[in-house]
């Protein structure tokens, strides 16, 4: 059986009450009122028949579990106007998607976000974003990813755009 | 083992032209379509051949689709880049890797193909066909010129875009391969020019929060040359000759034909300047010698060989190879002398 040891810091003005009621009150601002529905491509590293020496796949041949949809609180970076490379070819580079997830969302979901996995983010009805998970936010060890240091209570990740010829979904 | 890609289904039944036969047909590849002289090559032209050369000669494939090539050279007006009707965009309308693309250096320099280089000073025109031409009564001919062609070289960079390694490894193998022997030729209206790869660099985006993609650079050089028809010459040639030839109508009576003398008998005067009383002669000829004058002379001795052989004598034989010596002693020392001898062939 697995060791437990009680947080007590902050105990005098805070517990595992306390942290439970704003954590339920932080998702329903977030599911209830902002409801930004994220949609998890996690890869199967099982199934997925990679190239021997470099470990790349093909278009279309990343083979994934079942999307599960998640809600998170989305910051998409502005997208950048630049050259591509030394090409001459100009193109405006989507940014980056930063979110963050309650801890208590990924544990009632079953769900572990890992470095690779994809993300899709509906920006319409029909245009869909595909983002590669760059920073899987496993470490939360710090002051900002707990709750005032009584215990951490979300994670972070950043994310950045593929292009279809990577992955594109279902 | 592989199984070869190159299958010859099918022997060429004609021969391929060697030599001559292969230069007529090289000109006639530059005359094609066209008028007697060649086409213009400018720098569009040889910026269509290099593309064309990527499209066709770089070819590669990835997941069994050819990989696109942008087949415009990229410029200023960012419009330009969306007049081809690409279809590898994203849903951004961005160029989706994986694809080539080529670069165009703005600058031109002077070429460095050794076979134009600085050889024909001044743009002097030279003969390049005669044409003929009838103007509805005669027959005439055109004579067309053209200055030697402007060396240049223009510098591209053909890149590849890709999400994998082994689409660049492909590409990388292609490029190899078909500059194994340092440089390969695309056609230019009918010209072959030369292409040489330079260097092959890295530009891959490889930042851990930033869309990742390879960018691998090849320069090429192109030596290619400059064919301007606007300085062609077509100038009339000479279509009627009219030949006029002068005669002199004097009647002339053939003479004889003169030939020097050459007797048999001749003088051999010798003189004696003062101071002077000996002669010394090599002969060559065989001959009888006859005395006939002489003048302030006392005595004469005649010496043939070195032998003593009489002293004024009368007639003297002389055989050929002879050296005759006549020591004369003179009445007065103080003025010249003179023998005069009348020789006679044998």
């Amino acid at each position: 059986m697995e060791k437990k040891v009680p947080i007590t810091r902050i105990g005098k003005f805070f517990g595992q009450e306390d942290f439970d009621l704003d954590i339920d009150m932080g998702q329903e601002w977030l599911n209830g009122d902002m409801n930004f529905t994220l949609v998890l491509y996690k890869v199967d590293k099982l199934r997925t028949k990679n190239d021997d020496v470099y470990g790349e796949v093909g278009p279309d041949e990343i083979q994934f579990l079942p999307p599960i949809e998640f809600k998170a609180y989305v910051k998409i970076v502005e997208p950048n106007n630049a050259y591509m490379g030394s090409t001459k070819i100009v193109q405006t580079e989507p940014g980056n998607m930063t979110f963050s997830v309650y801890n208590r969302e990924l544990d009632s979901l079953g769900i572990d976000i890992d470095l690779g996995d994809y993300v899709a983010y509906y920006e319409t009805e029909t245009k869909v974003r595909y983002y590669s998970v760059v920073n899987d936010g496993k470490i939360t060890s710090d002051l900002k990813h707990s709750y005032g240091g009584y215990k951490a209570f979300y994670k972070t990740y950043v994310c950045t755009p593929v292009s279809y010829n990577e992955f594109r979904g279902l | 083992m592989g199984f070869p890609k190159k299958i010859k289904k099918y022997l060429p039944l004609q021969p391929e032209k060697v030599l001559s036969a292969r230069r007529e047909e090289l000109l006639n590849y530059i005359r094609e379509d066209g008028t007697y002289l060649p086409k213009s090559v400018l720098h569009a032209d040889l910026d269509r051949g290099m593309l064309d050369f990527v499209s066709n000669e770089l070819e590669i494939f990835a997941n069994g689709k050819k990989v696109p090539v942008v087949d415009i050279i990229i410029t200023t007006q960012n419009w330009s880049q969306f007049t081809e009707t690409w279809n590898f965009q994203d849903l951004d309308n961005n160029v989706s890797p994986p694809f080539i693309s080529v670069v165009r250096q703005p600058e031109v320099k002077y070429g460095s193909l050794p076979s134009l280089q600085y050889t024909i000073p001044n743009r002097k025109q030279f003969y390049y066909a005669s044409v003929p031409t009838w103007d509805g009564q005669r027959n005439g001919m055109d004579i067309y010129k053209i200055p030697q062609p402007v060396p240049v070289d223009i510098t591209f960079s053909v890149k590849i875009i890709c999400n994998r390694m082994r689409e660049l490894n492909t590409f990388n193998k292609t490029v190899l391969q078909t500059f194994s022997s340092r440089q390969a030729y695309t056609f230019v209206k009918g010209h072959y020019v030369p292409i040489i790869l330079d260097n092959i660099s890295d530009e891959s985006v490889m930042d851990l929060e930033k869309r990742k993609y390879y960018i691998q650079s090849y320069n090429f050089t192109m030596m290619g040359f400059l064919i301007d028809e606007e300085e062609f010459e077509v100038s009339p040639a000479i279509s009627r000759v009219l030949t006029v030839m002068e005669f002199d109508t004097e009647l002339k009576k053939g003479g004889k034909k003169k030939y020097p003398e050459n007797p048999d008998e001749f003088e051999i005067p010798l003189t004696y300047a003062v101071g002077t009383t000996s002669f010394t002669q090599n002969y060559y000829f065989t001959a009888d010698l006859s005395y006939i004058s002489q003048e302030n002379i006392d005595t004469y001795d005649i010496y043939i060989n070195g032998d003593y052989y009489g002293s004024d004598l009368e007639s003297i034989q002389l055989t050929s190879g002879d050296e005759l010596v006549i020591s004369i002693t003179k009445d007065n020392a103080s003025l010249e002398s003179s023998l005069v001898w009348q020789a006679k062939l044998l």
